[in-house]
């Protein structure tokens, strides 16, 4: 139950959309699934004064581009990216990522977009504060954080959670941002802020309009994982999603690219991991090596009771499991991955 | 962070807007504000109370209803957002009085205890057997993953969509 009126508007092209954006000021804002929006205004994080639906804009079926690059629209749903046959079979990871968000019914409803651009979460922001918390977080225009009592400076911890966005940052994917003065196109990792209180770099009057993965180079591999208590209709504890590519002789390592996610207020690059990982051979000790400074490096924000050294430990892990898993499959797949 | 100020929102008039809706076959207009979402107009306003509103946030699947063919959270929708859609709740699943054979699975094999998450259960299945006639235990957990039941444990629950899709239940020896 949603406790505030607003207006509602459906517009019939993305540029339509803009347009409403660009005319309704920063009061307004799109839904398209409305699986991450709508709780939001349930628990008054967001109090827009209009939406502006998406519905009405049928999302275009992925498509191949110049060099293999798959186009993946923005208003594509989860559940439909998960079954899509192009996309199981050119970047299986990508469905496998979004075959793990939320649950069934979520990936359904929300949108390869929306995924993007969800708000970051604690175990405080995301619900009413009215009651148990009555006075307003950083976040919420206030003067506290109640996950962390000693924060007193004007800044918020919240954990960035979408589980697509480290498999697209992996997969070096770039992205189309419909504004008022036309398209630009960033890569994935752009999009995002790094802070917790604003987490996204979108101007008022934009809109995520397309994803765009390139194709897969040969002899590359993919590994992929998202921890969390249950196991399904969760929010991921943390997510590995990690990218190899070897040299002709299948050992030594090309390109690595390590991305982790539900760590920090936005996907983490493991940079430093990637640095050891590239021109090396790739052994069992290399991987674990690698893992260990990519844990480190994430400097994970104990978030939903995790602890640091918890969450740490668990990247230490699943990193080197999954770079485990890729490098198998790079070895394994003559072609694309 | 945004919020309006109080003055723009009191300024701000939410018209109803009239929506046609096919619920289980049969349409209705219904004026709604945009805030109303669809269980609010399933139960509200058309009177049908088999889908249920729990955690109304996306967390539990109670409210399942079939949208388009698509399982969906109904507490998680606009109604305004559905105009012209066909909706199938839990009601449009027996004939009469005469259940249809889920529903006789669901009884027979004790995949009913409080009963709140059934007719999200039901609707989620019901959506899973439609697009896989026959699907095997891993497939049912993850269709279901989105609903949760506190009574049974779910095995009742597999084993009922499993007989459903005819295949064989293990018979379980506790």
């Amino acid at each position: 139950m949603i406790l505030f009126d607003f207006g509602y508007e459906r517009a019939a092209t993305a540029e339509d959309a803009v347009a409403r954006l660009a005319r309704l000021g920063c009061d307004a804002r799109l839904l398209a699934g409305g699986t991450d929006l709508l709780p939001s205004m349930r628990s008054e994080l967001v109090m827009p004064a209009t939406l502006i639906s998406l519905k009405a804009i049928a999302p275009e079926a992925p498509c191949l581009g110049a060099g293999g690059s798959l186009r993946i629209d923005a208003l594509t749903r989860l559940a439909d990216l998960e079954r899509s046959e192009l996309v199981r079979e050119r970047l299986p990871m990508l469905a496998v990522a979004a075959r793990a968000v939320g649950s069934n019914q979520i990936r359904e409803m929300g949108t390869l977009g929306g995924n993007l651009c969800q708000e970051t979460r604690c175990l405080y922001l995301n619900q009413r504060h009215d009651y148990q918390f009555a006075a307003p977080c950083f976040k919420r225009g206030g003067e506290c954080c109640y996950p962390f009592p000693r924060n007193k400076r004007d800044v918020c911890w919240s954990v960035y959670m979408s589980d697509v966005a480290p498999a697209l940052i992996a997969l070096d994917a770039s992205i189309e941002i419909l504004g008022a003065n036309g398209t630009r196109r960033v890569g994935v990792e752009e999009l995002f802020s790094g802070s917790g209180l604003r987490p996204l770099n979108l101007e008022p009057a934009e809109l995520l309009r397309a994803v765009s993965v390139p194709a897969r180079p040969a002899r590359c591999g993919w590994g992929f994982h998202k921890s969390s208590v249950r196991g399904g209709l969760e929010f991921g504890m943390a997510v590995c999603a990690v990218s190899l590519r070897l040299e002709a002789d299948g050992q030594t390592c090309a390109e690595a690219r390590v991305a982790l996610g539900a760590v920090r207020e936005r996907p983490v690059r493991a940079a430093a991991a990637e640095r050891l990982l590239a021109g090396s051979v790739l052994d069992k000790a290399r991987l674990a090596q690698a893992a260990a400074e990519a844990a480190k490096e994430a400097n994970a924000l104990p978030h939903h009771g995790f602890t640091k050294r918890h969450l740490t430990d668990n990247l230490r892990v699943y990193v080197r499991r999954t770079l485990e898993q890729a490098l198998e499959r790079a070895r394994k797949e003559e072609r694309a991955c | 962070m945004l919020k309006t100020d109080n003055e723009s929102r009191a300024a701000l008039k939410a018209p109803a807007q009239v929506v046609s809706l096919c619920v289980n076959g049969e349409w209705s207009e219904l004026a709604v504000k945009p805030r109303t979402t669809l269980i609010e107009a399933i139960r509200d306003l058309i009177g049908l109370t088999g889908t249920k509103a729990s955690c109304e946030s996306g967390t539990c699947g109670a409210c399942t209803v079939l949208a388009d063919g698509r399982p969906v959270l109904s507490c998680l929708t606009l109604a305004v957002e559905c105009d012209g859609m066909e909706v199938r709740t839990v009601e449009g699943l027996a004939e009469g009085d005469k259940l249809n054979p889920l529903q006789e699975a669901f009884l027979d094999h004790g995949a009913v205890q409080c009963g709140f998450c059934t007719s999200g259960m039901l609707m989620s299945a019901t959506a899973l057997l439609e697009r896989d006639p026959k699907p095997d235990r891993e497939a049912i957990n993850k269709a279901l993953e989105g609903n949760l039941c506190r009574c049974t444990g779910y095995n009742g629950i597999v084993d009922a969509l499993l007989a459903a899709s005819g295949q064989p239940v293990k018979a379980r020896t506790e």
